[in-house]
């Protein structure tokens, strides 16, 4: 059924320092690309309005990287629990938990938050 | 079908959604027949229905009108099998509702707590309008649609559901180039979205790339063809090499480690960087989203530098290498130094102080630091760092720590001795028998009259110790030390004796810390430079460098910066002699005017030189080069030459010197000894060795320099190669060759048949029966012209020849020459050899020829000089045989006995005659003084040459005559024989001979 019912999120536009991975779904993209259209896994964190969110809510420190392009029919994005998100650039492992406020927000949204 | 049983409850849920929708749409869609088989799965899994899960799923269709769908068929489709069969691949969509519903409980009640919504809506669900519902519906999916995602908390169990299968895609290891794993990756999905635009998508599912796995990118995909039309025209994969990664690889490649974050507040970390690098510090916050963390340090900051700094002032800076101590900072010296602080709060409402731009708390430092500069690995905080960080007064708080605690046990074991300190028992002396928990049970010692034993709290014991005894530091600032007790005191004692444990190891205490060890030469400061002295559990004491005052000073291991290498350092001492590492020197001036040892180290003009009848500091002395003479260099003045005298008791003796071939043979040249060292190498130049290990490993060469300290230089034999190797991999092989050959170029001649008798004639003077058969043996063997040739032209060339394997040619020459050798030079002229040409030129072999001298078998081959002892027949070589030094050997105190035993026979000795190949047996009647015996065989009586005869080897109780040594001539009779021993009895006495001395009397 591929991946084409989702919207795929940004591919990074770099691969410089400014790349960042999402806290919670692992997405990787850009500071700049998480400041114009936030996560589009995690839309709730409205990162794209409340910029200082992208600090708390991505990490610069996150290891490896898995370009997820059918999610649902990979076995590697299944593996690594990212077969619900959309297809995009994802990381390995992050390090780091988003912090009390976040989680918060994620309950608000009733979203459980896993740490990864 | 189980499934069926489950329609059921089905049908219920199903009302409460799909009535609504009351479409009916393509059945036939996979997905739904999958989304069906999910549910039922689901429901078999849980036994109670949960809605929340359901609607999740269905968020999934875009569609809503797409989930009518005919129950029935859907689930007359399913079977147990296909269930099982499809569980993986439905586990990506419908994530791990049930397995959180059945594993997570909390995750249940949290459920549960949103339960009540669903009844409000099912309540409601028939008055409502199709699309409000469906709003409802959608609303509720966005919501928890999230919340499937994170539902999926990793336990173990869970993970091993979702182990690849052979269904599952698979995974293609490639290649790109070193450090673009990223890009390659990026790139891949780039194009993928490019593609898939334009409607053509690729068939790869996805790409990986993996931190540490340099130049290599794994790509997920049915099929490598896939995986070629995927990469094609990406010019940072290459298509060259795509490997399958087996199945059970799979879970490897993308398993990756969690970055770990060990630190956090309270903990103590090492800082990697900067001023501090090495140091102890304790993290006080850690923002793990910011990547930074805030430390307590104890600062390097000199007050002084800052007041400067603070004033405007320009610093004379010391080069950067100087590090400051660590120290508290006490806040009233700045106060009194009119410093400006501030005192401030910070956001937890702690007092600081802010000097200039640093902060400051109780004293020590704080500093936001990058987590990346922290080390919170094997941090192992020693005594005294967590020491520096207690507060004066705060006697506890190490403990809190959580360190020493584990001091409190074991701290006694199975063998101490003990003394019981409090109790009615007070004063008993034991040995501990059993530890367990605070309960010790000792032996009490004999001097108490007690037997049993005992048990005592772990508190009313204490160790202890005798003067004398012999002791190991078991913590502490001297932790690894040993040593004796040397005086117990009342008080001191509690302390110490707690420390420490008997023991039998003697060590000078540690000798390495981390990657410097004992006597190292490391430099301190930019200025100065030390030896170590001595290492102990977190530091080592170090003698500075500075001349003719021993300063040794107390530093940390993390104040050692660099160790410094002196290898190829000379300097110059008093008289201007070279003075390298490792040579001798003798201080002349200075304090310590008298000393003398070895160099060490050589830093700036500044030796160090270890003494070893200096006791301090592991014997170190640290002096100037100017105050220093060398020790067998080459000298200026009287004083030295007095020196030289006092030194030449060192050397070795000159004669050594003048002639090292005959330097004894000393084996392995180990390390020099004591008594020989500095320019000790002289005599070793010349001498052949083996080398015994390395490379070079079994190659012979000779030494042509011993100068390089413990290297010498070697020319090897077999290759024209001169190499340096170690002393110690050097094995002597005795003489030097070489340079004895050189004068003696005569011999060479005859260097190489005589060579393989070598080892026989080396034994002449140790083992003489050996010896007296095997050269003439030996010289049968060979080409009799050889022989001949050689011996009337150059009768003192043999000498030569066999001399140069055993003595030295000045030795030859010397009027007090052993007999042995004169011995067999005189007769060379007249010798059996020409007595007996014929014999030579019937012989075909040099077996034949051996068979002539008499020799009943020829094992005597010159290379198995082993089996010639054991041959009756050896002292039957013929007289007058030139190269017959038996005699000469046997008993070099007479010579004439020597000449007469050529001609051996005695009468009444029964010998085998050996004439043209026949052997018989006779006994001689009588010796004839030109060499011949008259033998009577039988009734007849011959003349026969001595050459020919041989003596018959008695047998035990046989009466026998001895025919060699100093009993020759005196008859007895054979009691015993002891391997080559023949135990003989003459008359009233009982005499031990060899039984080749020993010849069987005829009737």
């Amino acid at each position: 059924m591929g991946g084409g019912h989702h919207h795929a999120a940004q591919v990074p536009a770099s691969l410089g320092r400014d790349l960042r991975a999402c806290l919670r779904c692992r997405l990787v993209k850009t500071y700049d690309q998480f400041n114009k259209n936030g996560c589009e896994n995690c839309k709730f964190f409205h990162m794209e309005q409340e910029h200082d969110r992208i600090l708390e809510c991505t990490t610069v420190n996150f290891s490896g990287l898995i370009s997820s392009m059918d999610p649902t029919g990979s076995w590697a994005a299944r593996w690594l629990r990212i077969s619900k998100f959309v297809p995009g650039c994802y990381a390995l492992a992050v390090s780091g938990v988003l912090n009390e406020d976040m989680q918060n927000i994620c309950e608000d949204n009733n979203i459980k938050y896993v740490p990864r | 079908m189980g499934a069926q049983n489950y329609d059921d409850d089905e049908e219920v849920e199903e009302e409460e959604e799909e009535e609504p929708e009351g479409e009916d749409l393509d059945d036939d869609e996979d997905y739904e027949e999958e989304d069906r088989k999910k549910r039922k799965r689901k429901q078999k899994r849980n036994s109670y229905v949960d809605d929340v899960a359901e609607e999740d799923e269905d968020e999934e269709d875009d569609a809503p009108s797409r989930k009518k769908r005919g129950r029935s068929r859907a689930s007359a489709f399913i079977d147990d099998a296909a269930q099982v069969a499809s569980d993986e691949e439905e586990e990506e969509e419908e994530e791990e509702e049930g397995f959180i519903e059945d594993t997570i409980p909390e995750e249940e009640s949290s459920r549960r707590s949103r339960i009540p919504q669903r009844p409000a809506l099912l309540d409601t669900g028939e008055d409502l309008e199709d699309i409000e519902i469906e709003k409802m519906l959608q609303q509720r999916y966005k919501t928890t649609s999230y919340d499937t995602y994170d539902d999926s908390e990793a336990t173990v169990v869970e993970q091993q559901a979702l182990l690849p299968s052979v269904k599952d895609p698979k995974l293609y290891m490639l290649t790109c180039p070193v450090c673009h794993e990223r890009e390659a990756v990026v790139c891949l999905m780039q194009k993928y979205l490019d593609f898939q635009a334009k409607n053509e998508p690729l068939l790869i599912k996805s790409a990986v790339a993996i931190d540490h796995l340099k130049g290599f990118i794994y790509v997920e995909a049915d099929k490598e063809a896939y995986v070629k039309q995927a990469i094609k025209g990406l010019r940072n994969i290459f298509p060259k090499t795509i490997h399958l990664v087996p199945i059970k690889e799979m879970t490897d490649v993308l398993t990756v480690e969690k970055k770990s974050f060990d630190i956090d507040k309270e903990n103590w970390v090492r800082v990697k960087t900067g001023l501090y690098k090495g140091d102890l510090a304790r993290v006080l916050d850690v923002d793990h989203v910011r990547q930074r963390a805030r430390i307590k340090l104890v600062p390097r900051v000199e007050i002084q530098e800052l007041v400067a700094k603070l004033e405007g002032k320009e610093i004379p800076k010391s080069k950067g290498f100087s590090v400051r101590p660590p120290q508290r900072f006490v806040m009233q010296e700045l106060r009194e130094m009119k410093v400006h602080i501030e005192r401030r709060r910070d956001a937890r409402g702690d007092h600081y102080e802010q000097v200039a731009n640093m902060q400051f708390m109780d004293g020590y430092l704080i500093k936001n630091v990058s987590l990346k500069t922290l080390n919170a690995v094997d941090v192992m905080p020693s005594l005294d760092e967590l020491q520096s960080f207690q507060k004066p007064g705060d006697d506890d708080s190490v403990d809190a720590f959580g360190l020493s605690s584990s001091r409190k046990r074991g701290q006694f074991v199975k063998g101490d001795t003990v003394v019981a300190v409090e109790g009615d028992l007070k004063g008993i002396q034991g040995v501990v028998e059993k530890v367990d928990e605070d309960n010790v049970e000792i032996r009490p010692d004999k001097k108490s009259g007690l037997k049993d034993v005992l048990r005592f709290h772990i508190k009313q014991l204490s160790k202890h110790f005798e003067p004398g005894n012999h002791v190991k530091v078991t913590s502490g600032k001297h932790e690894g030390a040993t040593g004796m007790i040397v005086k117990i005191e009342r008080d001191s004692v509690r302390v110490f004796r707690d420390s420490i444990v008997e023991t039998s190891e003697v060590t000078c205490g540690l000798t390495k810390l981390g990657e410097f060890e004992l006597h190292d030469l490391i430099a301190l400061d930019p200025m100065t430079v030390g030896v170590i002295v001595r290492i102990e559990a977190d530091g080592c004491q170090v003698l500075k460098g500075t001349p003719d005052k021993q300063e040794v000073i107390t530093v940390k291991q993390r104040d050692l910066r660099k160790r410094l290498y002196n290898k190829m350092i000379n300097t110059q001492d008093r008289d201007t002699n070279v003075v390298s590492v490792k040579d001798i020197v003798r201080v002349v001036s200075g304090p310590f005017k008298g000393k003398q040892g070895v160099v060490e180290h050589i830093n700036r003009g500044i030796l160090f030189v270890q003494d070893r009848q200096h006791l301090e500091n592991g014997g170190f002395i640290c002096v100037r080069a100017t105050s220093c003479l060398a020790l067998g260099g080459s000298r200026g003045d009287k004083q030295v030459n007095h020196i030289a005298a006092a030194f030449s008791s060192l050397k070795p003796p000159s004669q050594f010197l003048q002639s090292p071939r005959r330097s004894p043979v000393r084996g392995p040249y180990g390390p020099p000894s004591g008594n020989n060292p500095g320019r000790r190498n002289d005599n070793y130049v010349g001498r052949s060795v083996k080398i015994r290990t390395g490379p070079y490993k079994g190659y012979r060469g000779r030494v042509v320099d011993a100068s390089g300290g413990r290297s010498v230089r070697i020319e090897l034999e077999s290759q024209m190669k001169i190499v340096t190797v170690d002393r110690d991999i050097l094995s002597d092989i005795g003489d030097v060759q070489s340079s004895f050959r050189e004068p003696t170029r005569y011999g060479m001649g005859s260097q190489t048949p005589v060579h393989p008798s070598r080892t026989p004639m080396h034994s002449a003077y140790m083992t003489p029966m050996r010896d007296s058969s095997a050269t003439p043996i030996h010289d049968g063997m060979r080409t009799p012209m050889r022989d001949r040739a050689w011996n009337p032209t150059t009768p003192l060339r043999d000498d030569t020849g066999w001399g140069a394997h055993t003595t030295s040619p000045q030795y030859m020459q010397q009027p007090g020459t052993p007999l042995a050798t004169r011995s067999y030079e005189a007769p060379t002229p007249g010798s059996g050899w020409a007595n007996t040409p014929g014999s030579y030129a019937d012989s075909g072999s040099p077996v034949e020829a051996v068979a002539h001298y008499g020799n009943p078998s020829s094992p005597y081959l010159p290379g198995t000089p082993g089996a010639l002892p054991m041959t009756p027949a050896v002292p039957g070589t013929p007289g007058g045989q030139p190269m017959t030094p038996g005699s000469g050997v046997l008993d070099p105190t007479s010579p004439a006995t020597g000449k007469l035993e050529k001609q051996w026979g005695l009468p009444e000795l029964m010998v085998t005659l050996r004439r043209n190949g026949d052997t018989t047996i006779g006994v001689i009647e009588e010796v004839l003084p030109d060499g011949y015996c008259r033998l009577s065989i039988g009734d007849d009586t011959v003349t026969v040459s001595h050459s020919e005869i041989e003596i018959v080897q008695p047998e035990k109780n046989d009466r026998i005559k001895v025919v060699y040594g100093e009993f020759r001539g005196v008859s007895g009779k054979l009691i015993g024989i002891d391997s080559d021993d023949g135990i003989v009895r003459t008359g009233t006495d009982v005499k031990i001979l060899n039984m080749k001395f020993l010849g069987k009397v005829g009737k």
